[in-house]
């Protein structure tokens, strides 16, 4: 048996095998980042991670604030604009791409814009960043969900994923053929699109977690594999590698800018500032 | 028309925003994510500008400061980090449940796409057209019919979605140095920086450091504003600062944390803005209460260690026409010789 994890960790390690080596990947803000370096490091050491920032072909080596961070590496290999960073994208030479959710719907149709009416938002979300044009022409894309929450209807389509279902998407003519998103991944399991139908089912869930425990969450009658597996327990080499890399992450964000606080206050109370 | 090319143009932030921001014209942020130009927006602040509409292409805390001093009344931008979780909070959240701000929204690409049309002098650019499957295509805010419209391209009679182009009024802007014509350098995460610089009418700069005219001739590809387009140059070391700016310093974690948590609330939000932005005449005043209050050695854990990009050789084989012996290097005469062959061949007009 490995050594205990934590939530963070398990999920920046499943999130991390969804890479394969030698492709383009495109890295969202938080958990994906983390996941792009141990995917780098343990599992795909020829993958090209990149940012829509235009950092393109770097090696992270602290945990990233945010995806213009050239802070996190010693350089990289090519400084390229935002705007080329779309249009490589919409030319088809990202094969991966990795996106945060707010709202999902069944087939995959993200919403991190709005809770509630648009024109007069009850909470109102970071907006779209670069997930509508991602999600759109990257070759697929895999989705993480912390805080989001399924649903019935979107408040506002942000993001499409599969729109109606079956072979909607590609009828549409909009988006490459077969594009769109490929994985889910919650803190309570592993989510997969239906070969025809495009609507989510339960692929894995994460130990201690019972179906039931998913259903919970999602209001409709959510469909579970015949082949529902548990998801993998990370090895001691995985742990290490997230803990050494992303410390912060590991621990949570809410309880690292907690210690953060605490220890400059103690910090200044020590040289008598405070 | 062009500013001028070798004018001194160094100023204070101060001079530089009360000359070229102007109450109620279109102000765009050049920064992108990182290195945002804090005290061109503090300044901003203390002079209680108002009326902007805003252009941020993804809003860290200068749209939220900005939101918070009641100087915008729409923004145009794509994505806006919240302050509070889940909870919601932040100025941004605040403004439009009170109805004092209008936000048109767009995608990463589109946005830029705006600022490229406008940089070029084109009146509109493509973007892709996935766009059109989803809300931001179908629900306008104060653009209306312009936020988007569908063209058929006249070569392959595909259904195009386009972006209007914009050229705002004033962009400000923070880069790592630049010389005091305005010549302004910037490397790292390029972002959408130059364009935003280049799309806007006026362009005030702020940097790390000003440096020797002969300092970016020597490496103009890190130039991605030229003299002409600028109309202020600021030198404003930790200019940026609670974020980071490549090769100065890192973000500072803590202070950003603290921002955040402050912001998520209207009163927390308030006494942040009294303490560190109105309360500071300028960076130097809020470098000196950030040291006192928390210790200098807090900046210098940030501060960047070297780590030079290898130089680019600008050199060539010669530097005049003439050879070391005085006969040009083509020809193989002297200047005498050239000029005995121009009247001997009757070139001369006397």
């Amino acid at each position: 048996m490995s050594k205990g994890y934590t939530l963070n960790e398990l999920l920046v390690i499943t999130c991390a095998k969804e890479i394969n080596d030698y492709e383009n990947v495109i890295l969202g803000v938080g958990l994906p980042t983390a996941a792009g370096a141990l995917a780098k490091a343990l599992y795909a050491p020829h993958a090209s991670l990149m940012m829509e920032s235009g950092i393109i072909d770097f090696e992270p080596l602290v945990s990233l604030n945010h995806i213009a961070d050239a802070h996190s590496c010693r350089g990289f290999s090519c400084a390229t604009d935002l705007f080329s960073a779309f249009t490589m994208t919409y030319r088809g030479f990202v094969d991966v791409c990795f996106l945060g959710v707010g709202q999902i719907d069944k087939y995959g149709n993200l919403n991190t814009t709005c809770i509630g009416d648009y024109y007069n938002p009850t909470l109102r979300l970071p907006g779209s960043g670069g997930a509508a044009d991602f999600i759109s022409y990257a070759g697929h894309t895999v989705l993480t969900m912390l805080g989001g929450e399924f649903v019935e209807k979107l408040d506002y389509l942000t993001s499409p994923g599969h729109l109606t279902g079956g072979n909607s998407r590609n009828d549409s003519g909009l988006f490459p053929q077969d594009s769109g998103p490929s994985m889910l991944l919650t803190t309570k399991g592993v989510f997969r699109f239906d070969a025809e139908t495009k609507e989510l089912y339960l692929a894995q869930i994460h130990p201690g977690i019972t179906v039931d425990d998913v259903r919970n969450d999602v209001p409709w009658d959510l469909k579970v594999s015949p082949e529902l597996s548990e998801t993998e327990r990370p090895t001691d080499r995985e742990i290490d590698f997230v803990r050494q890399f992303a410390p912060t992450i590991s621990m949570g964000r809410e309880v690292a800018t907690e210690l953060t606080i605490d220890s400059v206050v103690k910090r200044a109370q020590q040289r008598g500032k405070m | 028309m062009a500013n001028n090319n070798n004018e001194n143009k160094v100023m204070s932030a101060r001079e530089a925003i009360s000359r070229f921001v102007v109450d109620g014209e279109e102000l765009i942020i050049g920064n992108y994510t990182v290195g945002t130009c804090c005290e061109f927006v503090y300044e901003i602040c203390r002079q209680e500008k108002k009326g902007f509409t805003l252009y941020s292409q993804s809003g860290i805390l200068d749209v939220d400061v900005l939101v918070n001093a009641g100087c915008v009344d729409r923004l145009v931008s794509t994505y806006v980090l919240r302050s509070g979780g889940k909870k919601g909070g932040g100025a941004v959240q605040r403004a439009m449940q009170a109805g004092t701000l209008e936000w048109e929204d767009y995608t990463n690409f589109n946005y830029n796409a705006r600022l490229v049309a406008g940089m070029h002098g084109f009146s509109f650019m493509q973007v892709f057209e996935g766009v059109m499957a989803t809300d931001l295509f179908t629900k306008r805010g104060f653009m209306g019919e312009d936020k988007y419209r569908v063209i058929t391209c006249p070569y392959t009679g595909k259904k195009v979605l386009t972006v209007p182009a914009v050229n705002p009024d004033t962009c400000i802007i923070h880069v790592q140095r630049a010389d005091r014509y305005g010549n302004a350098q910037y490397w790292g995460s390029m972002g959408s920086v130059a364009a935003a610089a280049l799309c806007s009418k006026k362009i005030i700069v702020s940097c790390e450091e000003i440096v020797e005219h002969d300092v970016i001739q020597a490496s103009p590809h890190f130039t991605i504003i030229p003299a002409y387009r600028v109309n202020a140059v600021v030198e404003v070391p930790w200019g940026a600062h609670p974020t980071e700016v490549l090769g100065y310093y890192n973000m500072d974690r803590f202070f950003y944390g603290m921002f955040m948590q402050e912001n998520a609330t209207a009163d927390g939000a308030k006494a942040w803005m009294d303490e560190w932005v109105y309360g500071c005449e300028d960076r130097e005043a809020y470098l000196d209460h950030y040291a006192n209050k928390f210790g200098l050695g807090m900046l210098d854990n940030i501060r960047a260690k070297a780590f030079y990009s290898t130089p680019a050789n600008y050199g060539s084989a010669f530097t005049s026409a003439w050879d070391e012996n005085g006969k040009e290097r083509a020809m193989g005469i002297t200047l005498k010789e050239m000029e005995k062959t121009m009247k001997e061949r009757g070139m001369l007009y006397e």
